[in-house]
């Protein structure tokens, strides 16, 4: 390893040590401090009550299920319909890549309560309408393990599809050619070439969405506390909830299981990426990704991903938009038909917090996510091109706050933030919320980079060119996929960010998710609806805007 | 309506700024705001009505009540809390003061309140929250709707109930428990009464928060729930269950913080959260069941109801009644 690259490895695992660790510290000093704060008398109780619980075992089984399910679902998904965006001549492309960055856009919460009220076993629309055509009882009931999975798969399935999506980018398609060219069908050099070489990508893919769903908390409370199916995001709640004085240090040793599961996960995925040469797609000898004629399969596949992304994303939101308009929830009717208006939408725009939350809001949006993109640039290059230990050291860091669930994570940086002048200020949000989310950077730009191949940076180099030159000439350029999908995952979030702001936001400081957190905790789905729409159109407008300057960057850098 | 609100503001601030003692009104001017942490639902009319009469704005922070004590007590103890007045339900407040948040403080307002609801010098109780049936009167009738508590337990209800869970959900716990001491005449009567409910498979919730939505709807056709969502969630067919018995609840109540970086502009807050015009508009416009004598939130019957406010429960004694209940209800 050059040295320039050791020092800045270090750097960098100091500067994500620091933004990762001191709330999760904070967490450990209170998981082994008796009473309610971080720092008190030592202690091993709270250790030993959490895990000789006799329902742990069975929590954790479900956990299990619920998060590789959710993985499951997510990737293919996301493969599916990257593979058809990316690399066919599919029609309405950029249609297909809006659709499935939607569920990024909306409080969860509020794409759970939509799937309830279509899905529900008692007058779910769904079940509704088959009972119009004779079907008695409930032929799907939502809140069951395959209905939670379903949910959190979709909520989780931008994530899946941005950190995919620029690898079946940039991928090299003379692989595929060499393949057809040796008599193999299409199917075949799918398998066998197609997939394999797009591995990391792939388990990047599964193993983040694996972690999120461990932090998730609004599918485990929405829909699996009704079909009393509970994992361990909800577990941690049942913990924090029974009694007045929530005990954070005890949900933080519970907590302690969902860190140590993502840590291991972690280090399966740099074992199974280990060899990083056999992934490299972008050579200095020429590459164009090309795109593949569906032929006769072009129209059939349009309708069948046209009405997946019907029922499984345009139809939730359509539920919002309904729901927004009636003063209540009901079944469409005549007489709902008689109640709708705009009364919510009028009552979420006057509200004289939601201009100063949105402004806020949109600050953190575009500020957190364009510092959170650079920071990720140089971590994800350190984490390709440098495999020592140190690097290995700093992908886990890299992790550590986004593998705590939500709920506690908070809390642990309450805790940090009290101690420092940045309390109650936007730039509490700010750290926190890149700190939190920086695998939503790291992980597209990782899968990105390591499909570079270090010639490029090495012919770079013997023209002279320095380390950070060439990152900015050479290597971003070809990263701008990965950048852009980064920027998204990070805006989009840090737009709707919920655990985070609602601990640490205060008055002046208020973010969106202060009015989110209002009207959920009132039950006014009406006006969460409208602002969830609000949000989505937001959401839209940063996505365009990225994915237009990325556009602009590339022809640029041809030009 | 609007000249409605108008008059409404004019007499109370007639009647307020009479009230209130001169010398405090100039000092809390000079502190400018008052801050105050709660998780109440739509008291911003309170607000605005408190900056018109005494030209000091109050600043209103959520804070959820899981984060409650944790939010408090972590500010409180690096020495920046930001809040000058506190409110929560009863348990909270009390843990506080165990910790020495609180600060001793009468408000004059508290005259004619009931006098158990003002015997802790630092804790101010001013309403209870309230809970009974919710049911979707356009799907039940009223003749239809539970008489007694144990009418719930009738296996008609089967698979038709909403409520919080009660393995977790303090209050609902605290409620089950505030019926087996105030309203069944012996235990045996009672726990036939929480099997029975549990045999008719409600379907739980986190909090009271999503209650209504499926009763509204039609999901559930009956929720364990709170009467104000009545007037909130107006026009939803929603009406509450008129029992021979009395409504229980937790009292809510408020505090001033020992270490309140603006005490004279708290004081004023709390005298004025505590006036009858204050309380009146936080009864109809939230429907919230509050104490300060003869107002009462606009839902029909909620004048001659018995609402009683339940002993509060040590954490210890919910986590373990949670265990109980948890075995009960069959949860895993």
């Amino acid at each position: 390893m050059a040295k320039p690259l050791a020092g800045l490895t270090w750097a960098l695992i100091a500067l994500v040590a620091f933004l990762t660790v001191c709330p999760v510290f904070m967490l450990v000093f209170g998981s082994f401090s008796t009473g309610l704060e971080a720092f008190g008398s030592f202690t091993l109780a709270k250790y030993i009550q959490s895990y000789t619980d006799p329902a742990l075992a069975g929590i954790i089984v479900n956990t299990v299920v619920f998060t590789a399910g959710s993985a499951l679902v997510a990737t293919a998904l996301a493969l599916f319909l990257s593979y058809l965006n990316l690399r066919t001549n599919i029609p309405f492309k950029s249609l297909f890549q809006t659709i499935s960055i939607i569920p990024m856009m909306i409080p969860h919460i509020l794409f759970c309560v939509s799937w309830a009220l279509l899905l529900n076993p008692s007058n779910g629309l769904f079940n509704l309408l088959l009972r119009e055509f004779g079907l008695s009882g409930a032929a799907f009931n939502i809140y069951s393990m395959p209905g939670m999975i379903l949910v959190e798969g979709l909520l989780d399935l931008p994530i899946a599809y941005l950190i995919i999506a620029p690898a079946m980018s940039a991928f090299d398609v003379s692989l595929e050619e060499s393949s057809k060219v040796c008599g193999a069908s299409n199917l075949r050099t799918l398998l066998k070439v197609t997939l394999p070489v797009l591995r990391p990508a792939i388990l990047a893919a599964f193993i983040l969405v694996i972690v999120r769903s461990l932090a998730s908390f609004a599918v485990p409370a929405v829909l699996g506390m009704p079909g009393r199916i509970y994992v361990l995001a909800s577990h941690i709640y049942r913990i924090i909830a029974s009694g007045f004085a929530a005990d954070y240090g005890q949900a933080a040793a519970v907590g302690m299981s969902a860190l140590s599961a993502s840590i291991v996960l972690i280090v399966i995925y740099r074992r199974l990426t280990a060899e990083s040469e056999k992934f490299v797609t972008v050579t200095s000898r020429g590459y164009r990704p090309a795109v593949i004629d569906l032929k006769r399969a072009r129209l059939p596949l349009f309708g069948c991903v046209g009405l997946l992304c019907l029922v499984l994303i345009v139809l939730p939101v359509a539920v919002l938009f309904y729901v927004s308009l009636l003063p209540y929830a009901m079944v469409p009717s005549a007489k709902a038909l008689s109640l709708m208006s705009w009364k919510n939408w009028q009552a979420v725009i006057r509200d004289p917090v939601s201009f100063l939350s949105l402004k806020n809001s949109l600050f953190l949006g575009v500020a957190g996510a364009s510092l959170g993109v650079v920071l990720s640039v140089f971590v994800a290059y350190i984490i390709v091109k440098v495999r020592t230990r140190a690097s290995g050291f700093l992908e886990s860091l890299s992790f550590l706050s986004f593998s705590f669930p939500g709920i506690v994570i908070g809390v642990g940086f309450m805790w940090f933030f009290v101690r420092t002048p940045l309390y109650a200020t936007l730039w509490a949000l700010l750290i926190g919320y890149i700190a939190t989310y920086l695998p939503y950077g790291v992980r597209p730009l990782t899968s990105a980079f390591v499909q570079i191949h270090s010639h490029l940076e090495e012919s770079s180099r013997v023209c002279g060119a320095g380390t950070l030159y060439t990152l900015w000439r050479i290597v971003i350029p070809l990263l701008v996929p990965g950048v852009v999908s980064g920027w998204i995952l990070m805006a989009t979030m840090f737009v709707r960010e919920l655990t985070l702001s609602v601990v640490l936001s205060r008055p002046g400081t208020e973010v969106i998710a202060v009015q989110i957190l209002r009207f959920a905790e009132d039950g006014l789905w009406g006006r969460l609806s409208a602002l969830g729409i609000i949000m989505i159109f937001i959401s839209t407008a940063l996505v365009v805007a990225a994915t237009w300057v990325g556009r602009r960057f590339i022809r640029v850098e041809k030009g | 309506m609007k000249r409605l609100a108008a008059l409404l503001v004019i007499a109370l601030t007639a009647s307020v700024a009479a009230a209130a003692d001169p010398a405090l009104v100039e000092k809390a001017k000079a502190e400018k705001k008052a801050a105050f942490y709660a998780n109440i639902t739509a008291v911003e009319p309170i607000l605005e009505a408190f900056a018109k009469t005494y030209g000091v704005s109050a600043e209103y922070t959520r804070v959820s009540t899981n984060k409650f004590v944790a939010t408090v007590l972590t500010e409180h103890q690096a020495g920046k809390l930001m809040a000058d007045v506190l409110q929560a339900p009863l348990p909270i407040l009390e843990i506080l003061k165990e910790k020495g948040v609180l600060a001793a403080y009468r408000p004059p307002a508290m005259a004619g309140y009931p006098a158990w609801a003002g015997q802790d010098e630092r804790i101010q109780q001013f309403g209870i929250e309230y809970v009974a049936y919710i049911y979707n009167k356009e799907l039940v009738k009223p003749g239809d709707a539970p008489a007694l508590y144990e009418d719930l337990a009738d296996p008609k209800w089967r698979g038709k109930i909403v409520m919080a869970d009660p393995s977790t959900h303090a209050t609902t716990i605290s409620w089950l428990i505030g019926l087996k001491e105030k309203v069944f005449t012996s235990e045996e009567a009672w726990l036939k009464f929480v099997k029975g409910l549990a045999a008719n498979q409600p379907m739980f919730v986190n909090s009271f928060g999503p209650t209504p939505a499926p009763v509204e709807s039609g999901e559930k056709l009956i929720a364990i729930s709170m009467p104000k969502y009545i007037i909130t969630k107006a026009p939803a067919p929603l009406d509450w269950a008129r029992l021979k018995q009395p409504m229980l609840g937790s009292p809510r109540a408020m505090a001033l913080a020992a270490a309140a970086p603006r005490p004279n502009a708290a004081k004023l807050f709390i005298d004025y959260w505590l006036s009858r015009d204050a309380m009146k508009i936080m009864a109809e416009k939230v429907g919230e069941y509050v104490l300060a004598p003869g107002v009462f939130p606009p839902i029909d019957g909620m004048e001659t109801a018995r609402v009683e406010p339940i002993r509060e429960l040590s954490d210890e004694e919910i986590r373990r009644w949670g265990g109980e209940f948890k075995k009960i209800f069959a949860m895993p």
